[in-house]
């Protein structure tokens, strides 16, 4: 399964702009959402941020990822 | 811990295609390795869940093609509770999977896809991409950027969210749609189906045509296909049979419940991900010369086991596409114009469900009781078959959880067309650059789910290719990235 990891706006400049998580910085399209600004979160398809989303919903996400990627690891690890 | 947790998801962000082609005494390709990136430990997490959450919670980490996720788990939930839901639920569903599939498709052809067709697959990275496309066709990226948006804009009014939907519920759909509703989304579904038209004559024109060549030589290789079908054999994206097709074109057809009778899984050391076969192949092999059990998924496995389309558009543009290419086409990059198809067909959906009299209408759901059962959910994704199969207690709550997703299914075809390319590349310890380029191609026609996190900005799929020896040794390493 593919990953729709949020990832939070850093800074924007008309239709692109640079987007961050966890310290890794890239760049990203912005012409597919609405007036977005610094500090919102966005999902990055292909390198174009396709939704704008708040950053409770961004937690959430980001939560389940990490609990997903716990579990899997413990079943490597057996 | 702690480290760990912030640091994976950002691997995976950063990640690339991980390529090793080795070499022989020769200089010439003897084998080929391709690692697909996947996130396990999804179906532990499910397990213990009351089921009805999953649709839900499937979404929050699939952001990407979360539609297809959504209805799949709604899919499995309405087994296991064993509901039948109302036919304009089914609609709704099948609406919003139609919308879906428009945005997607959109965005592959030209922004990522069509960069190697639009500017050449033989052009400088500098340009073979989003803002090439924009300044060679600065009208029509205009119109795909609207398009996109007016996908969003339509899901939206259909079930409130465009992204991590929740309307899809077990036992049908939570949200009519009113008549004021249908009135604005019309115009909005009959724009997307012009761009679509419009998309599929400029590619028959322009494109596939001065590329034909490319198309008929990289990464060719012969295999078998699964998709979706009607009872009547017509292309289903939402809700059908399966349909499992051998490379001499015979086939199959079974209900979603029988799949793990005719898909077994395959274990190589070197990969995490699995690779399934056709179990009644009776044994697996990569071999090019002598493939067994392989089978696609995805835009050209659909386009060959259907025996015909329900709209009229798209229903022409299979028979010249079968005239042109026989059934089943077995070219690789073919995937790009079956993409086409499809597009066509689902923008004609949208508009043939938005005209129909049931839209409308709010018997969409039926009440549902907990219950001990196993549930298989199935629906075509825009990357290949999608299998949620749950299995619940007498309270409902998840006891098992087993998912095949389309990028899991085209992992031997797409190790297979890589090997394939590189033959076709490397010759005698020759090589350069541009077999980069060539690789990324073959990669792309089956728009694995790595690309979706992994791109940048500019289109490009990020690939890295070790090149080895007969002893695993590096002896050249090349990234477009």
């Amino acid at each position: 399964m593919c990953l729709g990891v949020p990832l939070r706006l850093i800074e924007t400049k008309g239709e692109t702009g640079t987007a961050e998580m966890g310290g890794i910085k890239m760049r990203v399209n912005l012409s597919f959402v609405e007036n977005p600004k610094p500090g919102d979160y966005a999902i990055v398809h292909a390198g174009f941020a396709i939704t704008i989303m708040d950053e409770r919903s961004a937690e959430e996400t980001m939560d389940v990822i990490r609990r997903c990627i716990d579990m899997g690891d413990e079943g490597r690890e057996k | 811990m702690g480290e760990k947790i912030v640091i994976q998801p950002v691997t995976r962000i950063e990640g690339h295609a991980k390529i090793t082609i080795q070499l022989n005494d020769a200089g010439n390709v003897e084998n080929s390795w391709v690692n697909v990136i996947e996130l396990r430990g999804f179906e532990k997490f499910c397990i213990g869940k009351p089921v009805e959450e999953l649709p839900r919670i499937v979404t929050s980490i699939c952001g990407v093609c979360p539609w297809s996720h959504h209805l799949a788990s709604a899919k499995a939930c309405d087994a296991v509770f064993g509901v039948e839901i109302p036919s304009a639920g089914k609609k709704l569903r099948e609406l919003c999977n139609s919308i879906a599939y428009t945005e997607e498709h959109i965005l592959h052809f030209y922004f990522l896809a069509g960069s190697d067709f639009v500017i050449g697959p033989d052009a400088d990275y500098s340009i073979r991409n989003v803002i090439g496309i924009a300044r060679k066709m600065p009208d029509v990226a205009k119109r795909v950027v609207r398009c996109r948006w007016l996908g969003a804009q339509m899901l939206e009014i259909v079930s409130g969210k465009s992204i991590h939907p929740v309307t899809a519920v077990p036992g049908g759909f939570s949200k009519p749609l009113r008549k004021d509703e249908v009135e604005r989304l019309k115009p909005m579904a009959r724009e997307v189906l012009d761009l679509a038209q419009f998309t599929m004559d400029y590619a028959k024109k322009n494109i596939f045509p001065q590329y034909l060549n490319v198309v008929k030589t990289l990464g060719v290789i012969q295999t078998g296909f699964l998709a979706t079908v009607k009872n009547d054999g017509a292309l289903e994206l939402y809700n059908g049979i399966l349909r499992m097709m051998t490379p001499d074109g015979k086939y199959e057809d079974f209900t979603y419940d029988r799949y793990t009778d005719y898909i077994a899984e395959h274990v190589e050391p070197w990969s995490y991900l699995k690779f399934p076969y056709m179990k009644k192949a009776g044994g697996f092999s990569m071999d090019l010369n002598n493939p067994v059990g392989i089978y696609r998924t995805n835009t050209l496995a659909r386009i060959n086991v259907c025996d015909k389309i329900s709209t009229p558009l798209a229903q022409i543009e299979l028979e010249e596409f079968r005239k042109n290419f026989g059934r089943p086409a077995q070219l690789t990059l073919l995937y790009h114009w079956a993409r086409l198809i499809e597009l066509l067909h689902n923008a004609e959906r949208a508009v043939e469900l938005l005209n129909g009299p049931e839209i409308t209408s709010i018997d969409i759901r039926k009440l549902v009781v907990p219950r001990a059962a196993r549930g298989v959910g199935c629906v075509e994704a825009p990357r290949g078959t999608l299998i949620h199969d749950y299995e619940t207690d007498s309270n409902g709550i998840v006891t098992n959880v087993n998912l095949i997703v389309g990028t899991t299914h085209n992992n031997a075809p797409i190790n297979m067309s890589v090997k394939k390319a590189a033959m076709q590349v490397i010759k005698d310890g020759e090589y350069d650059e541009g077999i980069l380029n060539r690789i990324e191609m073959a990669i792309r026609a089956y728009d694995p789910c790595m690309s979706c996190a992994t791109h940048d900005i500019d289109g490009t799929l990020p690939v890295k290719i070790n090149i080895v020896d007969k002893k695993m040794n590096v002896i050249g390493t090349l990234k477009n990235f």
